[in-house]
């Protein structure tokens, strides 16, 4: 036995605050990991989908690469094919989305024959140039979108849709 | 555009735009010989509907397939759908369908008759491409009409 001995008030004093301690990190765990939890959220959007366009083929003539994933609308899953229009700038591939912004139709390089380097809507002729800038005097009010962009071995991945950022 | 709620807000705003309405006609042949072959009639009407609304989604309406049945008279069904496409203010109105009987039909405008090709055993990325091809031949024949009256 050594000379400090415990007293029976100490030893319940350090049990009680054991315990406690316990107890109130049983309480504050949920609560922090809650907290944090947003953080720690794996975002979906930003996930890549690999298409089957190798990019060394892509030059600085847009080309329609598809691409396909599971979408969840409600309760009903469906696999969703969406394209877009990508072409390199220099060495950078960029790769702009097909959907009009003046009501949603899809956009087609070099549709209209008298306008053959730039993005035509067929509803209501709507015009883009290649970077997805609007042409003053057609329908849409903003610039086409653009998708993140990747090579993932040899092959073009699209990310997520976002605000065009060439223009 | 699709006939749902949510974007009957925006067609409403947008009348003057969305000038075309498409409406497919779909036969129910629901004897044991051709439910089959109906079935697979649907799937593909619908199928080109939907990516012809994909292509061309701010400047039609896609209503939802008028289904009847066999026996059906056609002519019946041709005007009362004519009827009511008066109350509406679409410029332009196209009807799909696979159905052969509607060619002998003369009232109504702009009845696209096609052959149903049968998709189902097919795998994803051929049935695409077949129905892009179908597509395609659709495509110019809105393209024209639009540019005829516009």
């Amino acid at each position: 036995m050594s000379n400090n001995r415990v007293s029976r008030r100490q030893f319940l004093g350090y049990t009680l605050t054991g315990v406690g301690g316990f107890m109130a990190a049983g309480m504050l765990m949920p609560m922090v990991r809650f907290a944090v939890d947003p953080i720690l959220q794996q975002h979906e959007g930003g996930d890549f989908v690999l298409t089957d366009q190798a990019a060394a083929d892509i030059t600085e003539e847009p080309v329609r690469v598809d691409f396909a994933f599971e979408q969840t609308d409600a309760w009903y899953v469906s696999e969703v094919t969406n394209s877009a229009w990508v072409y390199k700038e220099g060495d950078k591939l960029i790769a702009l989305s097909p959907v009009c912004k003046h009501l949603g139709c899809t956009v087609n390089w070099a549709g209209d024959p008298e306008n053959p380097t730039q993005f035509f809507c067929p509803c209501h002729a709507g015009r883009y140039e290649k970077n997805g800038q609007n042409i003053a005097g057609t329908p849409p009010l903003g610039p086409l979108d653009e998708y993140e962009v990747q090579e993932q071995d040899g092959f073009v991945a699209i990310g997520a849709v976002r605000q065009n950022t060439l223009v | 555009m699709h006939f749902i709620g949510k974007e009957m807000d925006q067609y409403l705003s947008q009348q003057d735009y969305v000038d075309t309405a498409v409406v497919p006609l779909l036969q129910l042949d629901l004897s044991a010989a051709g439910m089959k072959s109906s079935a697979g009639a649907s799937e593909y009407l619908q199928t080109l509907t939907a990516l012809l609304e994909k292509q061309f989604k701010g400047r039609i309406l896609l209503f939802p397939p008028v289904s009847y049945a066999k026996i059906a008279n056609r002519q019946r069904i041709a005007d009362e759908l004519s009827e009511e496409m008066q109350h509406t203010k679409f410029k332009h109105v196209f009807y799909l369908t696979t159905d052969s009987d509607w060619r002998t039909i003369d009232s109504l405008k702009n009845v696209l008759w096609l052959p149903a090709i049968p998709i189902e055993d097919m795998d994803q990325s051929f049935k695409k491409s077949v129905m892009e091809d179908q597509l395609r031949q659709v495509l110019p024949l809105f393209t024209k009409e639009w540019s005829h009256h516009s």
